[in-house]
């Protein structure tokens, strides 16, 4: 079940192959958009019928009933990007992905958009304020080169303020301008610790939540701190750390025993509580690494209906969602969801797939 | 191929006339609030299409214009818009109260419903059904326009100012053909909140009353008002 965070990715494929309109790319938030967080658009599939409707996460209560149980993941965004210099003075970022123990973390070099492969083991990069990075060892290959690092991690203090002090979000070329911290942040995070946002959250709003609570929906926690998600097309997500509380794992198979719904809120929520199930769909409570990698080909038996963005072509997370949805349904959202101009990424649509 | 746009087609007449239309080979874009109902639709009609129809279910309210906006958009997705259907309505206050005491809140959320929101529906499509060949907006109407029921106060006079609207808009807008149509007494929900605790069995079923529209509204027939028994006699 769960593993060494070492261990090395294996490949995966799901069958959806599609291409992505530049145009549908959020470029930035919906606040600048002039939109509330909750009034990015939302389709809701559904398994039984096939059915899609298209609608505004505004009405995601409406689609809940007293008794089911929203499962969120309240880890909060870090500003992981830090600029260094390369040897010959070039400008470049590093992203940290993954914290392991020791103050190892897996990290990203890169330069501008692109990955940067011109590192190499004992390389130091000094991070500023007196910080600094050593490459220790390989993590991930690409043909190129080395992808990501096992690197040492020197701070002249605590993590989390020398991040807030010098750090900034992970951003990629498809984000135009700089954004804070804030816009990253779900409204129910409360632990630091992911790379990137886990972004199915970003709708929520204390309103929403209200809105859940008053209809008799419950609101359970799980924790897994994502890390980068900058993976070549069908590489497998990298192990991350995850935690779900006996408190959960209770509420879960209460709501399930009960005949509730347990919709997870991301495919990090689905990843976290199927590490945790067993074959008969009883949760347990679990902390550690998870290698657990969703794939068409396994019932997936801890979640009935998940709320997720937008997935590039032949990402990992698509296989999930094949998995959870079937590829006939996946494959009509996404043709759907490209006729209708939805947006992908972090800041873009949502999608509700429902029993 | 054409598009119709069917506001509250997830039930009664509104869901009806979506299955009818889509038997003739048309393309639907669909509405209404309550998700559910609408999911199911969407999934009933979708075997129903023809070759190349397209249909797309938008969940949300009239009253919202990012909502009618979203709709129209969809039917422009779909290469424009030929049918406008301002189906959706609200009964206003239940039960049925006698003007003396009719809230008046309850009746300012009836207009916006029943009048503000199909004038809006038809100022956002208007652009697209001017390049249609053959334009037309049907507007839901009711015999309470025109009759005076006890109890019917405010949904009449939401009905009867909707028909006014629709024969100044074709005076405006010579081009479009708008009817108002008196469906009849349905065996729908709205009917069965109009009358509550009563056995509505005896009315026809709205899939009658859906049919006679359909042929209608392909028909040469003029603007005007018209009751559904006259539909098939309508030429």
């Amino acid at each position: 079940m769960t593993t060494t965070a070492l261990q090395r990715p294996r490949r995966v494929n799901a069958s959806l192959r599609f291409e992505l309109p530049p145009a549908l790319e959020a470029s930035s938030p919906p606040e600048a958009r002039g939109l509330t967080r909750d009034a990015v658009r939302m389709m809701v599939a559904r398994r039984h019928d096939s059915s899609l409707v298209h609608g505004t996460f505004s009405e995601f209560p409406q689609y809940l009933e007293e008794g089911d149980l929203v499962v969120v993941n309240t880890s909060g965004t870090l500003a992981a990007e830090l600029a260094v210099e390369d040897r010959d003075g070039r400008s470049l970022v590093v992203h940290l992905s993954t914290q392991l123990p020791a103050d190892l973390w897996t990290v990203e070099l890169r330069q501008g958009t692109a990955p940067y492969f011109g590192a190499q083991a004992g390389d130091r990069f000094a991070l500023g304020a007196g910080g600094t990075l050593a490459l220790l060892a390989p993590y991930a290959q690409h043909p190129e080169g080395v992808r990501l690092w096992v690197a040492a991690l020197s701070l002249p203090g605590p993590l989390f303020a020398y991040l807030s002090a010098h750090g900034r979000p992970i951003r990629y070329g498809y984000v135009h301008g700089e954004w804070s911290i804030a816009m990253y942040q779900n409204v129910y995070a409360t632990e630091p610790g992911s790379a990137e946002m886990p972004s199915a959250g970003r709708p929520f709003t204390p309103e929403i939540l209200t809105r859940l609570v008053a209809r008799g929906v419950g609101v359970a926690p799980v924790l897994l701190h994502t890390g980068v998600a900058s993976l070549e097309a069908a590489e497998v997500p990298y192990p991350e750390y995850f935690r779900v509380s006996a408190q959960s794992a209770h509420k879960i198979n209460d709501t399930r025993r009960d005949g509730g719904r347990v919709i997870a809120i991301g495919t990090t929520v689905v990843r976290a509580l199927e590490t945790v199930v067993d074959e008969r769909g009883g949760l347990s409570p679990g902390r550690g690494w998870t290698d657990t990698v969703i794939t068409p080909d396994r019932t997936v038996r801890s979640v009935d209906g998940l709320l997720t963005g937008w997935h590039e072509p032949e990402a990992s997370h698509l296989a999930m969602l094949e998995a959870i949805a079937g590829p006939a349904l996946v494959e009509r959202s996404y043709a759907a969801a490209v006729a209708e101009q939805y947006l992908w990424h972090e800041f873009g649509d949502v999608h509700l797939v429902l029993p | 191929m054409p598009v119709a746009l069917i506001t509250g087609s997830s039930r009664g007449l509104g869901r009806e006339l979506a299955l009818e239309l889509a038997g003739r080979g048309w393309s639907l874009v669909l509405d209404a609030r309550g998700c559910e109902a609408l999911s199911a639709t969407e999934a009933d009609l979708r075997g129903r299409l023809g070759r190349g129809a397209q249909l797309v279910a938008v969940a949300g309210d009239v009253t919202d214009g990012a909502h009618r906006e979203a709709l129209v958009a969809a039917a422009e997705r779909m290469g424009g818009l030929d049918l406008l259907v301002n189906n959706a309505s609200t009964l206003g206050a239940t039960p049925l109260p006698p003007l003396e005491r009719y809230p008046l809140e309850v009746l300012r959320e009836a207009l916006e419903v029943n009048l503000i929101a199909p004038l809006a529906m038809a100022q956002a499509a208007l652009p697209l059904l001017r390049r249609s060949p053959d334009p037309r907006i049907v507007n839901i109407s009711s015999d309470a326009s025109v009759e005076a029921y006890e109890g019917w106060g405010g949904y009449g006079a939401s009905k009867a100012a909707l028909d006014q609207l629709g024969k100044v808009l074709h005076v405006e807008e010579p081009a479009i053909r708008v009817w108002s149509i008196d469906p009849g007494d349905m065996q729908t929900q709205m009917h069965q909140d109009a009358f509550p605790g009563e056995d509505i069995s005896d009315r026809p079923l709205p899939a009658f009353s859906a049919r006679l529209i359909a042929g209608f509204l392909e028909s040469d027939s003029r603007s005007g008002r018209y009751r559904v028994d006259d539909l098939a006699l309508a030429r």
